[in-house]
């Protein structure tokens, strides 16, 4: 073993079956020997062949090497990377949906090679080319004819929040930073209309679960015998009743805002044209995150620029459609409260760390998004010019003045007292942190636009 | 309000008896699911034919 630094990950403790680490800035997941039988039948069955040719495992390569030096250790895997993780309190309903059913596919091809799934959290999906990916390969263990240990689980963390959005019309993916580990069955029900009884699915999955795992508390769960069309009968079950769920398309106060903003002559058009000039000197990067992006008119143009792109907003409407209109493209589309975003979450607030501790591009666009902020959400220049300074080495902001008619429009509602939001408090609050490169005022719209780089 | 007694307990204690419940509750429902599926098949079979000598 190297005197290299090895760091386990925080959120990788549960499981005796092995645990991720960090290596010279590189993930590995070692296998313990405990697992070692699970892990052989796993890629001798062809079962992760299986997977990884559908793009429904993340890959890896095999390290022979102990690199932690721990006696428990049977191999080394390289996953390869995932660029960009992100959490299923920052997606919207058909993300989490999507995630949903790819757990029940994996559990019901598990089972043709005489596997079980283990686990069954949206913690083990992340995202490739706007595509579902599991990431956890040691959830796979040899099939015992017992029923699947992780139908609580699965019911606690997919089912249940995917009905109460179902049922409210809502997407709500703060649910899970009120619960990271699931929904107890008992809150859910409580959360979901009588009429939810009428669908059998979802009685028995969760108003029958319910009432029957309160009465056989601590009860004796083994020596119950199941077989497997038992198991496919109740994955094709949940299925069936997931596939079913949806959250209506509503009209939110930010959807059709590119149809609206591109009726207003050339101010689109305009706009495009200076950040593809600015995009071409700075690019090709890594990473651009597009912050307050709507339906992902910028995060579209951004893509010929670089290898992936973060488009996050709060208004969980537009990202679901983002995200419906952008699979297969190297987009990461999230719901993000800037006012607000994503805490660290889990043991010693370790386990998942803050949105901007994940958010380090390259690039930052936040276009009509300023006036929202200082004047919608009262943060003053600086606090924003800190957070964005804190996760980019450059910066494309539009600023909106106040005779704007968007800024009008937020001011009839409320009393101006803004007097410090004026280009000339917004340049300085801004040169504290960065270097202003270029400006260029936005045809037929008082807006600019500044390309400023981090000091 | 948390019960004391969940603090010692599996959180998936009771959801084994439940899956045998529901296995048996689905193993009947989609008997008859596949039933009403074959039967709807054998007669877009039936009226597929029927279609097929009128226009003949």
């Amino acid at each position: 073993m190297s005197d290299t630094v090895v760091s386990n990950h925080p959120s990788s403790y549960r499981d005796p079956s092995g645990f991720i680490f960090e290596k010279e800035g590189v993930i590995y997941r070692q296998v313990n020997t405990v697992f070692k039988d699970h892990y052989t039948h796993f890629i001798n069955s062809g079962l992760y062949q299986h997977f990884a040719d559908n793009k429904m495992l993340v890959p890896h390569e095999e390290i022979k090497e102990n690199l932690t030096g721990s006696s428990n250790f049977y191999i080394t895997i390289k996953p390869e990377k995932i660029p960009f993780i992100s959490y299923a309190y920052e997606w919207p309903f058909d993300m989490l949906k999507d995630a949903a059913l790819l757990t029940l596919q994996l559990a019901k091809d598990a089972l043709n090679y005489s596997m079980i799934l283990k686990d069954a959290t949206p913690y083990n999906i992340q995202w490739k080319n706007g595509q579902p990916i599991f990431i956890d390969t040691i959830s796979f263990e040899k099939y015992e004819a017992t029923p699947w240990i992780a139908y609580r689980q699965f019911c606690e963390n997919f089912l249940g929040p995917l009905l109460i959005m179902h049922y409210s019309k809502q997407h709500l993916p703060q649910l899970y930073t009120a619960w990271p580990n699931g929904i107890p069955l008992s809150v859910i029900q409580s959360l979901l209309p009588k009429k939810s009884k009428w669908s059998l699915h979802t009685y028995l999955h969760i108003h029958l679960h319910n009432r029957i795992a309160n009465k056989n508390k601590g009860g004796e769960q083994k020596g119950k015998p199941f077989d497997k069309q038992k198991l496919l009968n109740l994955f094709t079950s949940l299925e069936l009743l997931i596939k079913k769920l949806h959250v209506p398309q509503q009209v939110s106060t930010w959807s059709d805002y590119y149809q609206e903003a591109a009726q207003r002559n050339h101010y689109l058009d305009s706009k495009k044209k200076i950040i593809t000039e600015w995009l071409q000197e700075l690019t090709p990067v890594q990473a651009i995150a597009d912050l307050g992006a709507n339906e992902g008119e910028f995060s579209a143009l951004a893509s010929s620029y670089c290898k992936e792109i973060i488009a996050a907003d709060f208004d969980p409407y537009c990202i679901n459609k983002l995200y419906l209109k952008k699979k297969s493209e190297p987009v990461y589309p999230l719901v993000i409260d800037l006012s607000n975003p994503s805490p660290a979450l889990g043991v010693n607030n370790e386990e998942r760390s803050s949105f901007l501790q994940r958010l380090q591009v390259d690039i930052i666009f936040a276009f009509a998004l300023i006036h929202h902020l200082a004047i919608g959400k009262n943060i003053p220049f600086n606090k924003i010019a800190a957070l964005f300074a804190q996760c980019c080495q450059y910066l494309i902001i539009e600023f909106v003045p106040k005779e704007d008619e968007k800024v009008q429009l937020m001011l009839k509602q409320k009393e101006d007292i803004y007097s410090a939001y004026t280009e000339k408090e917004f340049i300085s609050s801004f040169e504290e942190k960065f270097t202003i490169l270029k400006k260029e005022n936005v045809q037929d719209s008082p807006r600019v636009l500044f390309l400023m780089k981090k000091k | 309000m948390i019960h004391s007694f969940f603090l010692y307990i599996d959180p998936g204690s009771g959801s084994y008896l439940v899956q045998v419940l529901v296995a048996a509750a689905l193993g009947v429902a989609f008997f008859f699911r596949n039933l009403k599926m074959y039967i709807r098949a054998f007669f877009s079979r039936f009226s597929k034919k029927k279609k097929e000598n009128i226009s003949e």
